[in-house]
């Protein structure tokens, strides 16, 4: 379906000592997708984006980056991929501009094209004005602006973004977001990993990674259908007041406590909040019905996954 | 744009961005420009070994023409200084010793003059204070001269005819004056570039590892060779722009001859240069880390040179295991070399042994920085 796959990864296998930090992933991204990788610190992610592109070697299995085995061919992979990596890593003591000028230098281009292409960028991730100004001096979310804009100077066909809103503000995140869609709107693939689940909306398709394996692997709207069936329900009850009453009713699926709120999994067409509200009796401070998030996909694989899973 | 052109462009990005990091940042140029004046002054004027003026104490218990001359040979040597007259021997002396007022005591005993003007021998005691060794040794040196050329002209009034069996006569070739500055200049380009040279290159690569923008730089088509030569081009620049500061300083305000070729004092210290970026690239690579590599250069390059080098201690004086580990720092060969070439005007004929010795430590620092720079993280 679609256009080509531009990375396929089968049986992909790293360890470092006895630890194995990526354990058998297989999947393929198409050309001009945006595909998200989730995942807890410590899951695999870096390590698997390290391999992608060529930065680590795979233990086993294969990878393919724009029809390119990493193993083989490290270099030929480096020429069609822009990453950005997870620690910030333009030079603070350069302007913005020189750090444009030295990783265009870097990828080897003309000075000519270089000055064009960074103008261009710079205006585009909204950095024109503050070109001259040392990096370390720019708010986080001009800095990362600028790392991707660092990354796609060679006009990559892929994107690897490890964490690329890592610490920076919610306005900032969207902006760029906005950059990332562009970009993908442009036939650019963009392969980027987060830990947070409300950027992970923004992804066409997820890989979920826990403990170096991938997990689950589906657009947004599929991994809640398959892992969240039946309906949401988010609960608040009183200080002091239990929510038993409701754990032995037929029909529900799964309670997650958050403090003193609750969401409740229940089969489709069985409950309403009047007869939540109904059960719950004077406890109830607030009951509505919401959409399921990915936060609670999230949730639900890594407990399956550790084998706790409820019936 | 052709290969070889894409290559050049990405050597020169990272020299370029080297330089502006240099630049950005004054520590590290005042630390480069600024150490060597500083050390210079402090070596030419302040650690000197020459002596000059030590305060002696006398004690002139004859009180005969003799023993009056023996004490004016003692203070017009400029060496030593008559600080203070004693009227006992041991105790008072003692004293002086204890607060520091003298470092020296000329005792001579009653009956000096007559003896001698008996033909017989006369009495002289020296004292000297040995808690530094160093400044003994000299001060004994010189007091031996003195009162050989004392002996001598007493021995010419007493007989005419009788000429001294032996007649050494001691010229210093090379420094005539025996200036230590002279013969501390050459060790101190070493000492600085080893110190400068290793500190700086491990520094700045272990800076890219911390920050993670190494990682980023391998993510670029850039060869590891590339990325090397570009970003140690800088440092090996400044280097030279340190020998030959102190160099002009060394010339101006010690008179320091360089009487070789200066174009073979300067090809010497770049092959030295490369040896020290090689070892700072190396800690940098085994270390990752800023700080360590710091303690490591530190121990691996300043205490060997300063230490085993000749640069202070003479290698010759050594107990053979220090001397066999001398082997392996490279500042033993520049020195010498630098030596060779400054003072006795020695050329490629005479210095090609350190050279080779020199080229050597910098191939094989070199080479195990590069096979250790990988590519591919882990």
């Amino acid at each position: 379906m679609g256009p080509e796959a531009v990375i396929e990864v089968a049986g992909l296998t790293r360890r470092f000592g006895s630890f194995t930090a990526v354990q058998q992933v297989s999947f393929s991204v198409r050309a001009g997708e945006i595909f998200g990788f989730l995942g807890a610190n410590g899951a695999g992610k870096s390590t698997t984006i390290r391999i992608l592109c060529g930065l680590l070697a795979p233990s086993e299995g294969h990878a393919c980056v724009a029809g390119i085995d990493v193993a083989r061919d490290p270099e030929a992979v480096k020429r069609s991929i822009g990453y950005m990596s997870q620690k910030f890593s333009l030079y603070l003591d350069l302007t913005a501009e020189e750090n444009l000028e030295f990783f265009g230098g870097a990828y080897g281009l003309g000075r000519r094209a270089l000055r064009q292409r960074g103008r261009e960028l710079l205006a585009r991730v909204g950095l024109r004005e503050r070109s001259a100004e040392i990096t370390g001096r720019l708010p986080g979310g001009m800095r990362q602006r600028l790392a991707l804009a660092a990354a796609m100077l060679h006009r990559p066909r892929i994107l690897f973004l490890d964490e690329p809103t890592s610490g920076v503000d919610p306005r900032a995140r969207q902006s760029f977001w906005a950059l990332i869609r562009e970009a993908a709107r442009e036939g650019v693939t963009v392969f980027v990993t987060t830990h947070a689940m409300d950027e992970a909306e923004f992804c066409d398709r997820i890989g979920l990674m826990a403990d170096g394996r991938l997990r689950a692997l589906d657009t947004p709207d599929g991994l809640k259908r398959s892992f969240l069936p039946g309906e949401m329900f988010h609960l608040e009850l009183s200080p002091d007041r239990s929510i038993d009453a409701l754990a032995s009713q037929p029909g529900v699926l799964r309670i997650e406590s958050a403090g003193a709120a609750y969401r409740l999994r229940v089969e489709a067409g069985r409950f309403d909040p009047e007869k939540l509200r109904a059960l719950l009796g004077p406890a109830a401070v607030r009951v509505e019905r919401v959409e399921p998030d990915l936060e609670d996909v999230f949730l639900e694989v890594v407990t399956q996954a550790r084998g706790e899973a409820v019936p | 744009m052709s290969p070889a052109g894409r290559s050049l462009r990405r050597t020169l990005a990272l020299s370029g961005k080297e330089l502006r990091h240099i630049v950005r940042d004054p520590r590290t140029l005042y630390l480069a420009l600024g150490m060597p004046v500083v050390m210079l002054f402090i070596f030419g004027y302040a650690v000197t070994f020459d002596l000059d003026r030590l305060p002696l104490g006398v004690l002139d218990a004859d009180r005969s023409p003799e023993s009056r001359e023996l004490v004016r040979a003692f203070e017009s040597s400029g060496v030593f200084q008559r600080a203070w007259d004693l009227s006992n021997a041991a105790e008072e002396a003692e004293g002086h010793f204890h607060r520091g007022r003298i470092q020296g005591a000329l005792v001579i005993s009653p009956g000096f003059g007559r003896e001698l003007g008996a033909g017989r021998e006369g009495q002289v005691q020296f004292l000297l204070d040995g808690t530094d060794g160093v400044t003994a040794a000299i001060a004994l040196g010189y007091a031996g001269a003195i009162a050989k050329a004392y002996q001598l002209r007493l021995l010419s009034r007493l007989s005419l005819e009788l000429a001294p069996p032996l007649d050494a006569r001691v010229r210093l070739r090379y420094n005539p004056e025996a200036r230590s500055t002279i013969f501390i200049v050459p060790g101190l380009i070493a000492l600085i570039l080893a110190l400068m040279m290793v500190l700086l290159t491990s520094l700045s690569v272990a800076r890219e590892w911390e920050r993670g923008s190494l990682e980023q730089l391998f993510a670029t088509p850039a060869k590891r060779l590339q990325i090397l030569i570009g970003k140690l081009l800088p440092y090996v620049a400044l280097g030279m722009l340190q020998v030959l500061l102190v160099l002009a300083l060394g010339t101006l305000l010690f008179q320091v001859p360089v009487r070789g070729s200066l174009l073979w004092l300067l090809g010497t210290a770049l092959v030295f240069i490369s040896g020290c970026v090689g070892q700072g690239l190396l800690i940098s690579v085994l270390t990752r880390n800023q700080q360590l590599a710091t303690q490591v250069a530190a121990i691996t390059a300043l205490l060997p040179t300063v230490l085993l080098s000749g640069f202070i201690f003479p290698i010759e004086n050594m107990p053979w295991p220090l001397q066999a580990l001398s082997t392996i720092v490279p500042a033993r060969y520049f020195i010498s070399a630098l030596r060779g070439i400054m003072l006795k005007g020695n050329g490629p004929a005479e210095i090609w042994p350190q050279l080779a010795a020199l080229l050597t430590f910098a191939l094989v620092m070199l080479a195990a920085a590069n096979a250790r720079f990988q590519r591919r993280l882990d």
